[in-house]
């Protein structure tokens, strides 16, 4: 990844990783998808004028191929997990999906956005609305529901994820680095790992543990 | 393509410093043919960075139009004002000179409103504005316009190689689909439709149409045989091309004519067609300004030598049909069209008063008279937008102008003396009108006397506007007189007719108006007078009618053939009608109702004059015939002789000119032909060229025409490729008569035709296709061949009982019967099939494992079978390690073996599943539905690749000394290095996943036993399967990777996925529809990629050439399962469990003052991921429970 972004870098890029029972296909529905194009999964985006360089890791496809789920959260400093609101069952995976992605990158407070595609089928909605906002409040991350083929919410998502990141972006500069996590050779990942263990320890109002 | 031709800089205006290529001679000569125009026009002429204003100051509506509002991007645009720019054209000018109805191909268009575009009509590219220009896309020409795009970029497109494209004609079915399309629209698809009949001019538009298609058709085989025998210099071909390019763009100009010509026809038709003004009131409320077609009708800048040739040609016609004023009258209204003459006939006593029942109220008269004028005024003035125009016509039309205007005034008339208290006001604008006439009369009268004998037989633009300012001019005093009327009618109320006068002579009377305000009633024009209050207006009016009268009067040279004509006239009308063509005698109709309109007159004043500018025009034809067909040719000539017996000598000399004209070889050398640069033929050229020897070829492409064909509902590419299409177009594409059809294609219809059509759907199009190319003779044998071989190839390759059964009773009985009935031996052989596939399972003949990929890879490179199976690396211990294990002992480790020998045992465990996925199982994204229950390769490959990255994992972790786990992470990286050397890409996935996943990665005491020549080896490993921009190293090793090879599935998954998700399942298909949405068609674009993905994935489907060790594929197996037993799916948590009770955290030793404040913290989110801050807790503080 690149190098340690100053703050004041123009363009700051993003992995976001796209994950959840409901394909969620950003551009859909244009003249010719080619999806097998590199570029077809970056896009810029601009939020709050602040240029942001977004790469979309969407897994779509490769639900079996569990083993997987690891290698691309750990990509991912957001992560974007889409349900359909016309299956109960799309919603329900999604919390085993934010558990791993919480343990892989051990960090709870994670970008995370909550999406319920679909919305364009509002007649065939089987997820209340009331469920996706209570999920979302207890989660503590935002719950949008969008439409990609309507391309209804689709920008917004992106752009509340970017902000999300860019804050904590912002916020870990303020902090030196600790090296406590050991990673032998993800090396690209290791200042995002770092990043977020350090937050997780400067933020006095994280949870730290536990039941007792 | 254009590599030839000469580059002009931006000199003048281009506002992009862009340096843009002209089709070099081509421009030339059509500028210098826009240069004769030009010295005259060049109104708007200034060096512009902006475009020039918009022409019409009244129109900034359309201002607003073109450029403000256009969020589309119009591939057509055609001018509707001239646009010649001032300075001399010089070859580094890039600016567009246009003519008004140019229609031009865009390129692009600049924000400042310059569009970079292509002249059809000269091939010529620059700049030009787009103010000047509307969109073109009338629907009937929707077709033939969207081909030429398609031919436009198939022939400049370097991405496909000329072979395939030229290979076969497919390419030129768009084009000939196209001008299919239109004729069909327009009714005139064959010779007989009653359009052609009736028209000549349409019937002589659609000819040159077809030979111009005939013609790019011939280029085409030219090519195509060309590049067969491999005679291709390059030059040539692309000399070729460019030629092709330009019939193209002919053919489509030749399209827009023809479809002016008919909107005209149509136009003008419409109204008369009911012969009495009430419809004509409903059905066109005639704008005061035609549409831009009409006025287009006979120019375009390279058009205009043809066009002149054809007008004059119509002219000569004249010449020759002229013997008489009436023959006169009849060509020059056929050349206005036949509504006219109808239009006159209802002014005739007879039909008039067959109808009076309901038009006779004067407000219905008012309209319909209005409407005539309006209708008049409207042609005329469209007309007059031509650069130039004949004299006939403009006399023609100023006479039409003037009698409908003088019917319309003596309605106004009417009204006026039916109450004279109510009508001051609308006596002047009576007043108003009538001078407005007078003018317009007296201008046209004033042209056409300032006749140079020796100048062209065109009206100069200069008195074109000046007569549009009078004509203009007329038709607001006709709005406000009209207006004032029917208010004066409201108040008044409305009145019949018949009141005033009973039965014909009401009408008769409205004649007498009419006649009256013609010049030949001193009586009425008096009484008219002396109403006006100028009340001179009737007398200048009548000098000038007697003007016409008067050949005297004319300084023109060829008076002298026109004193004696009025018997001439006379005669002509007697002459037996039945020997002329039918226009003709429509037009003698029109003579009629002339005559009898002036015959209650003694003399017969204005048709002489008329006849004075016919006799120019005569004398004129000969230089411009050139645009004859020699069928029409001789059907003239001996209507000619026919008709010439009662004439006289002036008349027989006129005639002799006239069989001159017509014999005379002098046709092929017109002006217009010696500026033509030999790729560019002229008009006249090709029409020679039709008469001479290639009727046949235009009788072949009209049969091509008639044939029933799908094509235009195809949608394609700029590569070429189909895109699009409706089942039917689809079907005939797979059925081609011309070529074998394209392998891709075949491949990707059998594959995925049942996602946008069933079998039984499928069967009947194909049965369809097999009956209505009966039709078509030339090409019914092959295709009905092609019928039954798609058909058979399905059977025998494709065929997919469970879903395809339906399908089979259609097939037999096609069989049976239809085929078998043609060709008995090959519905035979169908019905075998049709047996044997519903009682076999599986194809019937295996298909080729990689048939859609095997034109990329070279089979060479496959290693060849011969070469020795390489010997397992299996050591003797090794084995009776595995054989005790077998016999119950204990289970050897990972580290026992070899890395080599365990990578490829996993290799040809993987590649045994990967070979057997079948390509429908990828379809429809429908491995992750319904559980994956129709795709159980794909699952079974999934499956395995999670199950080698569970054991890597359990393996690793089985272990509780740091050393042996170092020891086998560096074992599995060895084995993931050795998967890379045997380019197993979905093996080297799976290791590395595992071993870089959090649960792995983490044990960090652990890494600090592994070498860092391992570590520096894993990383290296790692790079490749990055799925960072979109597995780009990944793609980039695959990418024209040689077999054998097992990709990582996953992607092509993603791939699929997004391909079925990410695109439409229809398309629209504009212009072909029948709604403005045109049709909703297959969009096979997104099947030709799921079909492009398929097949790249089963290029490799290639088995590896390795020994199997019985043994070790039976302790891989049994590692699996027990991995698999043990952890039930919650692998992932297992593992990052022993994880943390091997090497426990140790940052949370760190920061032990803050776990009290966090035990009171979110309380429920602890809860839900009480796992984790179990297992934390478990290391951290003894005191949490499990």
């Amino acid at each position: 990844m690149a190098p340690r972004p100053g703050r004041y870098q123009p363009a700051r890029e993003f992995h976001v990783v796209v994950l959840g029972a409901a394909q969620f296909v950003h551009n859909e529905w244009i003249e010719s998808y080619d999806p097998t194009i590199e570029d077809s999964y970056r896009t810029q985006v601009n939020v709050d004028s602040r240029p942001v360089v977004l790469e979309i890791l969407d897994t779509a496809g490769t639900e079996q191929f569990v083993a997987m789920r690891d290698l691309y959260m750990k990509t991912g400093q957001g992560f974007l997990l889409v349900f359909s609101i016309t299956s109960a069952s799309s919603l329900a995976e999604l919390a085993g999906l934010r558990d791993e992605i919480i343990r892989i990158k051990d960090d709870e407070k994670v970008p995370i956005v909550i999406c319920g595609n679909k919305a364009d089928l509002e007649d065939q909605r089987s997820v209340p609305r009331t469920k996706g906002f209570s999920i979302s409040q207890r989660w503590g991350v935002p719950y949008y529901e969008s439409s990609a083929r309507t391309k209804t919410n689709v920008d917004e998502v992106f752009v509340d994820l970017c902000r999300q990141m860019l804050r904590r972006d912002d916020a870990s500069e303020t902090y030196p680095e600790d090296s406590d996590r050991f990673d032998p050779y993800s090396y690209k990942y290791y200042k995002d790992k770092r990043k977020s263990r350090k937050s997780q320890n400067k933020d006095p109002h994280r949870p730290r543990c536990v039941v007792l | 393509m254009h590599d030839d031709q000469d580059y002009r800089s931006s000199l003048r205006v281009a506002p992009l410093a862009i340096q843009k290529t002209d089709l070099g001679s081509e421009s030339e000569s059509s500028q210098t043919a826009d240069d004769a125009s030009q010295a005259s026009t060049n109104l708007y002429s200034t060096d512009h960075i902006t475009p020039p204003s918009t022409p019409d100051g009244s129109e900034e509506d359309l201002d607003a139009q073109q450029t403000a509002a256009r969020p589309v991007f119009h591939n057509f645009l055609r001018a509707f004002y001239p646009f010649h720019p001032n300075f001399a054209i010089s070859d580094s000018t890039v600016t567009l000179p246009l003519n008004e109805g140019d229609v031009v191909l865009v390129h692009s268009i600049h924000t400042n409103g310059w569009a970079d575009g292509t002249l059809l009509v000269s091939g010529a590219r620059g700049w030009l504005p787009t103010n000047y220009c509307e969109a073109y896309d009338p629907e009937e020409m929707r077709n033939l316009l969207k081909a030429l795009l398609n031919f436009w970029d198939l022939l400049r497109s370097t991405v496909t190689s000329d072979g395939d494209i030229f290979g076969n004609q497919e390419f030129m079915k768009g084009i000939i689909a196209g001008v299919r399309f239109l004729l069909e629209r327009t009714n005139c698809l064959t010779r007989e439709a009653s359009t052609i009949q009736r028209n000549e001019i349409l019937r002589r538009g659609r000819k040159s149409l077809l030979s111009e298609l005939s013609s790019l058709v011939k280029t085409a085989k030219l090519l195509q045989e060309m590049l067969r025998s491999y005679l291709r210099a390059d030059d040539n071909v692309n000399e070729i091309i460019d030629e092709m390019i330009l019939k193209a763009f002919k053919i489509v100009v030749k399209g827009v004519r023809f479809l002016d010509v008919l909107e005209e026809e149509r136009r003008l038709r419409a109204p008369p067609a009911v012969n009495v003004m009430a419809t004509l009131a409903e059905e066109t409320y005639v704008p005061p300004t035609p549409p831009v077609e009409s006025t287009a009708t006979f120019e375009d800048a390279h058009g205009q030598g043809q066009e002149a040739g054809s007008r004059s040609d119509d002219n000569s016609h004249l010449a020759e049909g002229a013997q008489t004023n009436a023959s006169t009258n009849k060509r020059l209204s056929s050349v206005t069209h036949l509504p006219t003459l109808q239009d006159i006939d209802c002014r005739n006593p007879v039909p008039y008063a067959g109808i009076a029942c309901r038009p006779n109220r004067v407000s219905e008269r008012l309209n319909s008279s209005h409407d005539t004028f309006l209708s008049y005024l409207g042609s005329f003035i469209g007309r007059l937008h031509l650069q130039s125009q004949s004299r006939p016509e403009l006399a023609l039309a100023i006479k039409q102008s003037a009698t409908s205007g003088s019917e319309l005034f003596a309605v106004i008339d009417t009204v006026c003396r039916h109450n004279s208290s109510e009508s001051e006001s609308l006596d002047q604008a009576r007043t108003a009108m009538f001078d407005h006439i007078r003018d317009l009369v007296y201008s046209a009268r004033d042209i056409l006397s300032a006749v140079d004998p020796d100048a062209e037989d065109i009206i100069m633009p200069q008195d074109n506007s000046r007569l549009l300012v009078a004509a203009t001019g007329c038709v607001k005093a006709a709005g406000e007189c009209v207006a004032k009327a029917k208010w004066v009618l409201e108040r008044i109320g409305d009145f019949d007719f018949e009141n005033e006068q009973t039965g014909l002579g009401i009408s008769l009377e409205v004649f007498e108006k009419v006649s009256e305000s013609r010049p030949r009633t001193p009586e009425t024009s008096d009484a008219l007078v002396s109403k006006t209050p100028e009340a001179t207006p009737e007398v200048k009016r009548s000098s000038k009618r007697s003007s016409r009268h008067a050949p005297l009067d004319k300084p023109l040279p060829q008076i002298p053939g026109a004193a004696p004509q009025p018997e001439n006239r006379n005669s002509a009308q007697i002459s037996p009608p039945a020997s002329r063509p039918q226009s003709m005698i429509i037009g003698e109709d029109v003579f009629s109702v002339a005559s009898s309109v002036s015959s209650s007159k003694p003399s017969l004043p204005p048709l002489p004059r008329l006849r004075t500018s016919i006799s120019l025009e005569e004398s004129y034809s000969p230089m411009t015939d050139n645009s004859h067909d020699s069928e029409y040719h001789s059907s003239f000539r001996s209507d000619t002789t026919s008709s010439s017996a009662g004439s006289n000598s002036t008349y027989l000399s006129r005639d002799s000119e006239s069989s001159l004209v017509s014999q005379a070889p002098t046709r092929a050398s017109t002006p217009d032909s010696a500026l033509a640069p030999k790729s560019q033929p002229s008009m006249s050229e090709l029409s020679v060229d039709g008469s001479a020897g290639t009727s046949e070829e235009v009788d072949d492409v009209e049969s091509k025409l008639l044939e029933k064909t799908f094509a235009h509902e195809l949608m394609f590419n700029k590569e070429g490729h189909v895109t699009g299409g409706s089942l039917p177009a689809l079907v005939e594409r797979l059925t081609t008569h011309e070529s074998t059809p394209d392998a891709v294609f075949v491949s990707a219809f059998y594959l995925t035709f049942r996602l946008f059509c069933s079998p039984s759907k499928l069967a009947a199009a194909l049965i369809d296709r097999f009956e209505y190319v009966g039709d078509s003779i030339h090409m019914a044998s092959p295709v009905r061949l092609r019928v039954y071989n798609v058909i058979k190839g399905w059977l025998e390759s494709h065929w997919r009982d469970s879903t395809d059964r339906e399908a089979l009773p259609a097939i037999r009985h096609f069989a049976e019967f239809q085929l078998g009935s043609l060709l008995p031996s090959a519905g035979k052989r169908l019905v075998e099939l049709a047996d044997r596939v519903s009682s076999t399972d599986g194809s019937l003949v295996p298909r080729l494992v990689s048939s859609m990929g095997k034109t990329s890879t070279s089979t060479a490179q496959y290693v060849p079978a011969d070469v020795p199976l390489p010997n397992p690396v299996v050591t003797r211990s090794q084995h009776n390690l595995l054989s005790s294990w077998k016999n119950g002992g204990a289970s050897p480790c990972v580290l026992d073996f070899e890395p080599l020998e365990i990578a490829r045992q996993l290799t040809l465990k993987q590649m045994n599943i990967f070979c057997s996925i079948l390509p429908e199982e990828l379809l429809g994204s429908q491995w992750m539905k319904k559980g994956g229950i129709d795709s159980p390769n794909v699952k079974a490959m999934s499956g395995l690749s999670t199950d080698v990255s569970n054991v890597v994992a359990d393996t690793i972790l089985q272990h509780s000394d740091v050393k042996k786990r170092a020891a086998v992470i560096k074992q599995w990286i060895k084995i993931a290095h050795q998967c890379l050397h045997l380019n197993n890409y979905d093996g080297l996935m799976a290791i590395i996943c595992s071993l870089n996943s959090s649960i792995i990665s983490r044990l960090r005491k652990t890494w600090e036993f592994v070498s860092p020549k391992r570590r520096e080896m894993l990383q290296a490993l790692q790079t490749i399967v990055e799925p960072s921009n979109n597995n780009k190293v990944l793609r980039a090793r695959l990418q024209g990777h040689i077999p054998p090879c097992l990709p990582f599935l996953g992607m092509f998954l993603t791939d699929l996925t997004f391909v079925d998700i990410g695109n439409p399942a229809t398309k629209q298909l504009p212009g072909a529809g029948h709604d403005e949405h045109g049709l909703t068609v297959v969009n096979f674009d997104k099947h030709t990629r799921t079909a492009k993905i398929i097949g790249e994935l089963q290029r490799f489907q290639m088995p590896y050439r390795l020994t199997e060790v019985a043994d070790l594929q039976e302790w891989l197996q049994s590692e699996i399962v027990r991995v698999k037993e043990s952890e039930q799916g919650t692998s992932q948590i297992t593992y990052y469990r022993k994880s943390l009770m091997l090497e426990p955290r140790e940052n949370t030793l760190k920061t032990p003052v803050e776990a009290p404040s966090a035990q009171a913290n979110h309380g429920q989110k602890a809860d839900l991921f009480s796992w984790m801050t179990r297992d934390r807790g478990q290391q951290n503080h003894a005191t949490v429970a499990i």
